[in-house]
């Protein structure tokens, strides 16, 4: 630790649950992420969190890594301090630039947002954050980041929140040519997705009504299709 | 401490009234029938009244019928107190504002009964209001934030929320029991409730004194919404394998209020990163929970924003809330006429715009 927080490291960003750094790893251009301990949380829970969430965190992104999608390679793993250094990705996150792109720029992103998300979850691996915020664009490439909240299921629950989240943000960024670019997402992970893509797709629709005091009549309507199809 | 005759300023600035404008307000959603009244005068809002009648089960949780009973039975009086309290009749009023939804309906029907009986009656205009808006309006007022992040917690809803272009906009939610829910249903089938609350402290939190260690249960955060159900399912697992040791249902009570707690301040630190606010504003009745407010309070400091967690007297379910949001209702116009106010049991508050929110 005391190595790495030397010189040449500058702060990324802050997040919630973890510091960002720039580092130089061994002549290398990394990124660190710090874990950081919360005084809130009891002792016994912190140290479980940090120590877990580090470990699926490495362990998910070593074997994307491996399967071949755009994850940044793992350097360095610290279980115990909540340390992980992965290779620096020079790119711009989608969240902010989507909304500037024309739409057959976008379209083609969404795709590719779809195809990594059908691959990844043909792994069995969710990323459970999966936001425009953690998409990072290198040219016409597509990495996606920060598998914080990411884990192994085979439950296609995550895969379809995966979804949301992403519709969601598409959304958000973009409301105006949602429809189109969030089709296009979707067509591209019904063509790579190795599983039942209709069982993903009917909860993607399940879940977006799953909030409190929706409109009763609609839900029902979208809960029948479940056990009907 | 008692917040009725303090004074408040009105963060919205609306066109000056000459004289004072006083607005009764009818919450009867749930368990409790309450009525608070409220006067507005050169920019102060002053509380006049809050009183209230809380059905309270004697056996499992809130059985609709009973609680509407209760508010059949307690409707007058409390009316009549909060009248007294505040030394008016109900000549001196200017509007009623009744709490159309979310909430149980025949519950609902009571009150709105009584608004549009007292709006017809005696001529108020109606002000329909929604009740975790008022619950979130309050917390403005009296705590001075005026755009904070919002954590609303209760035993109907948990929400956080920011306010953007004249709406409220839920940024994470339960996906399935809010966390009032979770806390009240464990501590039922658990044998330790009711009564769910014992002199301001939850049956869980009682329980949780009863043992200092903790255990891990699942802890279930999708992004920024929450699911409470598969800690619920775990934790009552392990009690009814346990049945009968005191300090075995202390260490699931202990981890389960842990955990719960944990998981509601990450996804509002998140939302915190999310937005850059510089404030934070717990209510809802949970904002009450002393353990809840300690965390609360560790990541206002850690991130220097601030924290206001709203006081157990309008933390609750009250007709204060009811009455404050029905004035600004009526101060920005949105009256109705009495054979347009409708109970609404699904009544979501991201679904219609408020003029005053930023």
């Amino acid at each position: 630790m005391a190595t790495i927080e030397g010189q040449n490291t500058i702060l990324l960003s802050r997040g919630a649950e973890a510091e960002v750094y720039i580092v130089d790893f061994f002549g290398l251009r990394a990124v660190m992420k710090k874990r950081i301990s919360k005084k809130y949380r009891a002792k016994l829970f912190d140290e479980v969190f940090i120590r877990n969430r580090t470990r699926v965190e490495a362990r998910v992104l070593s074997e994307l890594y491996e399967a071949g999608l755009s994850v940044p390679s793992i350097l360095f793993v610290d279980e115990e301090n909540g340390v992980l250094i992965v290779e620096y990705i020079e790119g711009v996150r989608a969240s902010e630039s989507f909304e500037k792109f024309d739409l057959g720029k976008a379209t083609s992103i969404s795709r590719r947002i779809g195809g990594f998300a059908a691959r990844m979850h043909s792994l069995g691996i969710y990323h459970g954050d999966y936001t425009l915020a953690n998409v990072l664009l290198r040219e016409s490439e597509v990495y996606v980041i920060d598998f914080g909240l990411s884990g192994y299921s085979s439950d296609v629950e995550e895969y379809a929140i995966d979804l949301h989240l992403m519709a969601r943000s598409i959304k958000a960024s973009r409301p105006l040519d949602a429809e189109v670019l969030i089709k296009a997402m979707l067509d591209e992970y019904g063509s790579h997705y190795r599983g039942d893509y209709r069982e993903v797709l009917n909860r993607m629709k399940e879940i977006s009504v799953r909030g409190r005091y929706i409109d009763r009549e609609l839900r029902k309507s979208i809960m029948r299709e479940r056990y009907i199809a | 401490m008692s917040l009725l005759n303090k004074e408040y300023e009105l963060y919205v600035s609306v066109k000056p009234v000459g004289r004072e404008i006083r607005v009764l307000g009818i919450e009867s959603t749930s368990h409790t029938f309450g009525v608070g009244i409220v006067e507005y005068s050169g920019g102060k809002v002053k509380f006049l009244a809050n009183t209230y009648s809380q059905y309270k089960p004697t056996s499992g949780g809130i059985h609709p019928r009973e609680s509407f009973l209760h508010h059949v039975n307690n409707a007058a009086s409390v009316l009549r107190k909060a009248l007294e309290l505040a030394k008016l009749g109900i000549k001196g009023v200017d509007a009623i504002a009744v709490a159309v939804g979310p909430g149980l309906g025949p519950c609902l029907r009571v009150g709105a009964s009584l608004a549009r009986f007292l709006s017809t009656y005696y001529g108020k205009p109606i002000a329909a209001v929604n009740h975790a808006v008022a619950h979130i309006e309050i917390g403005k007022l009296v705590s001075g934030f005026a755009d904070p992040v919002i954590v609303y917690v209760s035993g109907g809803n948990t929400m956080i929320l920011v306010q953007k272009n004249k709406r409220y906009r839920v940024i994470g939610e339960t996906l399935d029991i809010p966390l009032g829910n979770l806390l009240d249903t464990f501590a039922r089938e658990a044998g330790i409730a009711p009564p769910y609350v014992v002199e301001g402290k939850h049956a869980v939190d009682i329980c949780a004194e009863w043992s200092r260690e903790y255990i891990a249960l699942p802890y279930t955060v999708k992004g920024c919404d929450l699911s409470f159900s598969g800690l619920l399912t775990a934790a009552l697992k392990i009690v009814r394998e346990t049945r009968g040791d005191k300090e075995k249902l202390g260490v699931v009570c202990r981890s389960l209020r842990e955990t719960a707690f944990n998981m509601l301040v990450e996804v509002t630190e998140r939302t915190l990163m999310l937005t850059s606010k510089n404030s934070i504003l717990l209510v809802g009745g949970v904002a009450s929970n002393t353990e809840l407010r300690r965390k609360f309070e560790y990541i206002a400091e850690h991130y220097g924003v601030g924290f206001y967690g709203t006081p157990p007297e309008i933390a609750g379910d009250n007709g204060l809330m009811i009455a404050y949001t029905g004035l600004l209702h009526y101060l920005y116009g949105l009256i109705k006429e009495p054979n347009s106010v409708f109970i609404k049991q699904r009544y979501r508050l991201d679904e219609e715009e408020y003029p005053w929110l930023p």
